[in-house]
């Protein structure tokens, strides 16, 4: 593609400029792309000398370190006990009879299961005294897969720990060797709430999401790879085990198989994906810009009652989407009041299919969404439209423009530079907006061709209600549901990375301060 | 918040054209005012039919008329025959607490993101962008295995689910490292040049200028359990003494529940929406200072 | 460590169990969780409580009842069987789910024995896999028919379908059936013209057949006739008792919905059989599914408790308890006894349902995924523009449930070795503590000879110890030895199977 200078580019027409733009962001992409895979090579080749070097300093302490140094590569913490921090020592040492104790007692176990998984399952036995069966569960795989993943978190903790150890000690001979005193268990102590306060800050939330986030993922990214299921529940009836790339396979493949329904897989999530994205489009930006005019007529000088038009507005915030959704869509079925009221006014002769025709139940929820969607924006625009200056208005106006080149000039422009991000976010979580499709639709109507053996698929099914439609059918194919997971990460992350590139205000992270 | 006009106005046109200007301002207001209170009518309805519901006597299933023939508040009365209350009081313990921890976290996560520059600052907040672009549905099914380890789930899901709601909240900091973006960093500094530590400096001068985004996080905090009738509905599967408000009135949405409980459902659907209304009514103010200083970094 | 906790855990739990076999007793408290529909809640405490004051056995229940739908039952208990009730009611379409997802128990010799005798034929068979019963009957009314407004539908037009449509199309009232939604209702039309799906379980609640007929020529008249009601503007997909109180005249549901129903209509309710519909001048009368709700136990580690469990839901499920539910709730007994008695032969629900008796069809066990295949035919059906269109629906109906059994002829009728070997790199161990070997997971195909003799391709190196199983087509219903096969002598062995008599031998190399 040709590129042209600035000069150039002025002299181009509105068209010329604006498919310029086009072809110039797509142009970019591979661009993109390469620096990407270019950005993970250097990424894996500097990992590689880190550890060499980290591995070559650790070798360098052990050797030239004394004794007390030595020792603490066994026992840890025992240089800071020697040499007088005893709070760091003690909890080094604490650490570590944590991390042995749980190996020994539990973590050897959960880590010398994880390649299989387990391997005996329940079994049954008929006792004859009481003329009944009894079950003995054994085995656990899900318990496995779990504390499997948890147990290779500890261990990276404790090898992070135990090289912090051996910096301590370097640094501590160091310190010691200039002549300087260590820092006090009371000087640690304060520096938590000064230098280090940022750590105090992180911990507990850091903890947090370690656990209740990072573990979750980490193992539902696992169960992509293992054949867990209704049948396969891993202690109850049977145990699942690895399965390798067979479910990425499945999902990925065009081949009709049947199992998938009267097409494949892949045409499945392409179309639910298609719809997803046309969704998502529709909903952000619909929201976007009737709440931006919301908020400007009522802010415009001479309407009256602005807190209270606000209040009416913002209910939809306040009050439980499963309270007022369920009702809305009851509202809109066939014999709902809207399609009564329409009917008694004899506007329209039959009802009108707000839910059982594709077409119109996809217009449906987008419509209904607005809603929803208007009110925040109505808020978050409100107080932006309040920070522009006056004065630009009053110029412009002086210059003789009318209300549309006002906005379009100076609201519009100054809007979508502050809300960019604001916008990307509200596309990904759109993508991902859950309640809306569930409780207006459950993704009714039902599309024929893709439903199959693994759950019912709908017109307006979005790629998360459906991976949820997944988990609860019959069959509960978890393994499926987190390949569908999996996809819909690295789709959201795709879209993310080439808008983020595109956008100027997320990168000058320091401009807004 | 303060009502001065957005779009400006300008006090010296000239004469000539102002009352041409009156006459077309008047009907651009006009015309506002009827879209407003069409709008308005659109927004209202569906909670003015909610609440009519609620108060139909002559029976208890959905019908196609808004209007109730005969009024009453048994359905109101009813509530209370059923567990209902115990709903209420584990939603109302739950939002309380989670509101108080969830805003802590969140500060600390959000402050120290906008305030500290340290190694790894901008490796934390990218991992926790990507982690927050996997659909969090199925780790539900291990976070209820999670908590079933820990004696948290099913009659005593109320600590368990704040325990998943508080510990899950710091990914949700942007809105409130936008706000805190927003404060000139020279103040800070100027008392770290005092002596002051950074604990002094947060305590001092941060949070009094924080109100309304703390006011923001509590608020959104506090809203949040009152409708989460998906992940509390796996965690206290079966078990009645376990359930949030939204559970339980949805599982009333079973079919064969329904016909029973529908007007109670709405009776129900207008005692949860009361308090959280009044108090996001109360506090709109704030919250829109918190959305607009926060959000607009996203 | 962990396995010696395991092992010394076992063994006390044998000496508890000898301990408490020798007094062979139930006597003792049981702290337990029922599951049954919010409806019968009360009823159920009650009837424990009476259990408790009764039985002979010194057994006393501390139960905790909590309402659960019994349509949402096996989606309950799967999320975790261990934290589900122990007694569980639920409806009999999730009977195969649950066996399969290792949620219900067997029913001893006696218990079984009694179930049989005590209930009728058609809720036996919901109950059973395999050979095996695995649930108590609840009740034996879960069909459906047709309530009507009167002042609406005039008497003379309620046995056919294309009256209905047009009296309901002029009069702007709905007819309401729950076609795009629900398999189990859209069946009714298929059944009308004598098409099947009749599907076989094994022990273990596996799917080992189906015959199904739904894509025929019979098939195409059924769906014909189901777009006559589909096409209409009038038509509702709903089953809600409710529904006649917006706008419906016509309703096809259940009993459930007697009584909300007589509340909305009064005087105006009617209440009969299906219509027929008419296609090339014949009449069809639509048929129905005539199912059951089940009560189950949740499998068990204690041996006193599983029999103690098993007698309350045998209690539960007896003659008192069935006559008091349709007493307080109006639930159609599946006890002979309550169903020959007069008051329950005089009820008008069950009436209909009697009516409509002749049309209807045993339920059976149907594969958890047809319910969601099936109920697409109504979506399906409406969106046809003409009769190919229709055909295609029945088409994309059938690949989808041969889909469900995709084995070839091959696989089906082959034989096959599994056993606690690992087959990939062709070794057989003994070795439980190897990681990487599976066992009783892969099976290796046998090859049949001239002589119709199946043998391995290679002889195997066989430790002593090592046991397996011949079988075929991948299922458990023909497996020989019935007891393992066990190598004696460690050797390198050919294996080799006789069709015929069902013999295995091991051949040296």
């Amino acid at each position: 593609m040709k590129t042209y200078s600035d000069l150039e580019f002025l002299k181009l027409s509105k068209g010329e400029k604006f498919l310029y733009k086009l072809g110039s962001f797509f142009c970019a992409i591979p661009r993109g792309i390469k620096h990407l895979i270019l950005g993970i090579g250097r990424g894996i080749g500097k990992a590689g000398q880190t550890v060499g070097r980290e591995i070559k300093d650790i070798v360098s302490t052990f050797i030239s370190g004394d004794w007390k140094t030595k020792l603490s590569f066994l026992v840890m913490g025992f240089g800071c006990l020697a040499r007088g921090q005893i709070l760091r020592g003690l909890l080094f040492l604490l650490f570590e009879a944590v991390f042995i104790g749980y190996m020994v007692l539990t973590g050897g176990y959960w880590l010398s299961m994880l390649p299989s998984l387990g391997k005996v399952g329940p079994t049954e036995a008929y006792d004859e005294i009481f003329d009944t069966y009894v079950t003995t569960y054994n085995d656990n795989s899900f318990k496995i897969l779990l504390y499997g993943v948890l147990t290779l978190f500890f261990i990276v903790a404790f090898v992070y720990t135990w090289r912090q150890n051996v910096k301590q000690n370097k640094m501590a001979e160091k310190i010691l060797a200039s002549g300087k005193k260590l820092k006090s268990g009371r000087e640690d102590l304060r520096s938590l709430v000064d230098d280090q306060f940022h750590k105090t800050l992180l911990a507990l939330p850091m903890t947090g999401i370690l656990v209740f986030t990072v573990l979750p993922i980490v193992f539902m990214v696992l169960v992509a790879f293992t054949n867990y299921d209704g049948t396969h529940d891993g202690y109850y009836n049977n145990l699942f085990s690895w399965v390798g790339m067979t479910n990425f396979n499945t999902m990925l493949s065009w081949k009709v198989t049947g199992g998938a329904g009267t097409q494949s897989y892949a045409a499945t999530f392409g179309e639910v994906l298609t719809w997803t994205l046309i969704w998502a489009f529709f909903a952000t930006f619909t929201n976007y810009f009737l709440g931006m005019f919301v908020a400007m007529a009522i802010n415009k000088k001479g309407i009256h009652f602005k807190k209270g038009w606000r209040t009416i507005l913002v209910l939809t915030i306040a009050i439980p989407q499963f309270i007022s959704l369920l009702y809305v869509s009851k509202m809109f079925a066939k014999n709902g009041i809207v399609n009564g009221f329409l009917m008694s006014m004899g506007w329209i002769q039959e009802a009108l299919p707000f839910w059982d025709n594709p077409t119109w139940a996809r217009i449906s929820v987008i419509l209904i969404n607005i809603w929803i969607g208007i009110p925040y924006l109505m808020l978050i625009a409100t107080g932006i439209l309040m920070n522009i200056p006056a004065d630009l208005y009053e110029s412009a106006r002086i210059d003789g423009a009318n209300a549309w080149q006002q906005y379009r000039k100076i609201t519009l422009p100054y809007m979508l530079f502050i809300t960019g991000p604001y916008l990307l976010t509200s596309f990904t979580s759109n993508m991902n907006n859950f309640n809306v499709i569930y409780l207006l639709t459950g993704g009714a109507p039902t599309n024929p061709a893709a439903s199959s053996a693994a759950g019912t698929v709908g017109y307006t099914d979005l790629l998360i209600t459906w991976l949820f439609k997944i988990t609860t059918g019959a069959e509960s194919q978890y393994y499926l549901a987190s390949v569908v997971g999996i996809l819909v990460f690295i789709v959201v992350a795709l879209i993310s990375l080439v808008v983020y590139n595109v956008l100027p205000s997320i990168k000058n992270e320091e401009d807004f301060q | 918040m303060s009502e001065k006009s957005m779009l400006g106005q300008s006090h010296d046109a000239p004469m000539k054209r102002h009352m041409g200007l009156r006459a077309s301002r008047l009907a651009a207001n006009t015309a506002i005012y009827v879209v407003l209170i069409v709008i308005s009518i659109i927004w209202l309805i569906p909670f003015i039919c909610i609440l009519l519901q609620s108060f139909r006597v002559e029976s208890t299933w959905q019908v196609g008329y808004v209007i109730p023939q005969k009024w009453g508040l048994d359905n109101y009365y009813n509530l209370f025959k059923t567990d209902f209350p115990k709903w209420y009081v584990n939603t109302f313990i739950t939002a309380l607490i989670t509101a108080a921890l969830q805003t802590v976290i969140v500060l600390c996560m959000s402050y120290t993101l906008s305030r500290f520059r340290f190694k790894m600052r901008k490796a934390l907040m990218r991992f926790m962008l990507i982690l927050g672009m996997f659909p969090g549905m199925l780790t539900m099914i291990i976070l209820y295995r999670v908590l079933k380890d820990l004696g948290m789930t099913q009659a005593n899901s109320v600590p368990g689910l704040i325990l998943v709601y508080v510990a899950s909240s710091g990914m949700g900091y942007y809105v409130s490292k936008g706000f805190f973006d927003t404060i000139p960093k020279s103040l800070d500094e100027a008392a770290r040049v005092d002596g002051a530590t950074r604990f002094q400096v947060l305590k001092k001068i941060i949070l009094p200028l924080s109100k309304p985004i703390v006011i923001y996080t509590v608020l959104t905090a506090f809203m949040g359990p009152w409708g989460d009738f998906v992940f509390a509905r796996y965690i206290a599967f079966g078990s009645s003494a376990g359930m949030n408000v939204a559970v339980g009135l949805f599982n009333w949405l079973n079919k064969d529940q329904i016909n029973s409980y529908y007007t109670m459902f709405c009776a129900g659907g207008v005692l949860v929406a009361v308090p959280v209304t009044v108090l996001f009514l109360c506090l709109q103010k704030y919250y829109v200072e918190g959305v607009t200083g926060g959000a607009v970094k996203g | 460590m962990k396995k010696f906790l395991a092992v010394m855990l076992a063994m006390i739990m044998v000496l508890s169990l000898v301990v408490s076999a020798s007094a062979s007793s139930l006597a003792g408290t049981y702290d337990i969780t029922v599951w049954v529909a919010e409806k019968a809640v009360d009823l159920t405490k009650q009837q424990i409580a009476d259990f408790n004051a009764s039985n002979d056995a010194g057994i006393v229940f501390n139960a905790t009842v909590e309402a659960v739908s019994e349509a949402d039952s096996a989606t309950n208990m799967i999320t975790d069987v261990e934290a589900g009730g122990d007694i569980f009611c639920f409806a009999q379409d999730q009977f195969a789910r649950l066996v399969q997802a290792g949620a219900l128990a067997k029913l001893g010799t006696k218990a079984a024995e009694t179930v049989k005798a005590d209930n009728d034929a058609g809720t036996v068979a919901a109950a059973t896999s395999g050979d095996v019963i695995y649930a108590y009957p609840l009740t034996s009314d879960n069909g459906y028919f047709m309530y009507y407004d009167k002042s609406v539908i005039p008497e003379e037009d309620v046995d056919s379908l294309e009256k209905l449509i047009a009296d309901c199309e002029k009069a702007q009232k709905y007819f309401s059936m729950e076609l795009q939604t629900s398999a189990w209702y859209l069946a009714s039309f298929f059944f009308a013209t004598g098409c099947v799906s009749e599907w076989e379980t094994d022990e273990a609640g596996q799917f080992i057949s189906v015959r199904d007929t739904f894509n025929s020529p019979e098939g195409l008249i059924a769906a014909k006739g189901m777009k006559k009601l589909v096409d209409s503007p009038m038509h509702l997909s709903s089953s809600q008792a409710s529904e006649f109180a917006s706008g419906a005249a016509v309703v096809v549901t259940g009993t459930w919905a007697y009584e909300d129903i007589a509340k909305i209509l009064g005087d105006n309710m009617g209440v009969t059989d299906l219509p027929s519909f008419e296609v090339d001048g014949t009449e069809y009368h639509l048929g129905s599914y005539n199912g059951c709700k089940l009560m189950g136990v949740k499998p068990q580690v204690d041996a006193a408790k599983a029999a103690a469990l098993h007698r309350l839901a045998q209690y539960l499920t007896g003659e008192k308890c069935q006559m008091e539910r349709f007493e307080t709730l109006s639930w159609g007994p599946s006890n002979l006894v309550d169903q020959a008695s007069e008051k329950v032969q005089a009820n008008p629900g069950l009436a209909a349902l009697i009516a409509q008796a002749p049309y209807s069809v045993p339920q059976g066990q149907i594969h958890g995924s047809w319910w969601d295949i099936a109920k697409v035919i109504g979506d399906d059906v409406k969106a046809a523009a003409d009769e190919a269109g229709l055909q295609t629906a029945l088409d994309n109906y059938y690949d989808k449930i041969a889909s469900l059994f995709t084995l070839s002829d091959d696989v089906k009728f082959g034989w096959t070795i599994i056993g606690t070997c690992n087959l990939t790199d062709g070794f057989f161990y003994t070795d439980y503590n190897n990681e990487a070997r599976s066992t009783w997971t892969d099976d290796l195909p046998l090859v049949k000879g001239e002589d119709g003799i199946w043998k391995t391709e290679k002889a195997y190196p066989m430790e002593a110890g090592v046991e397996f199983k011949v079988r075929q087509g991948l299922s458990w219903d023909n497996a020989f030895p019935a007891d393992n096969f066990k190598v004696e002598e460690a050797g390198t062995y050919f294996v080799q199977f006789n069709e015929a008599t069902g013999e295995v031998t091991l051949v040296a190399e």
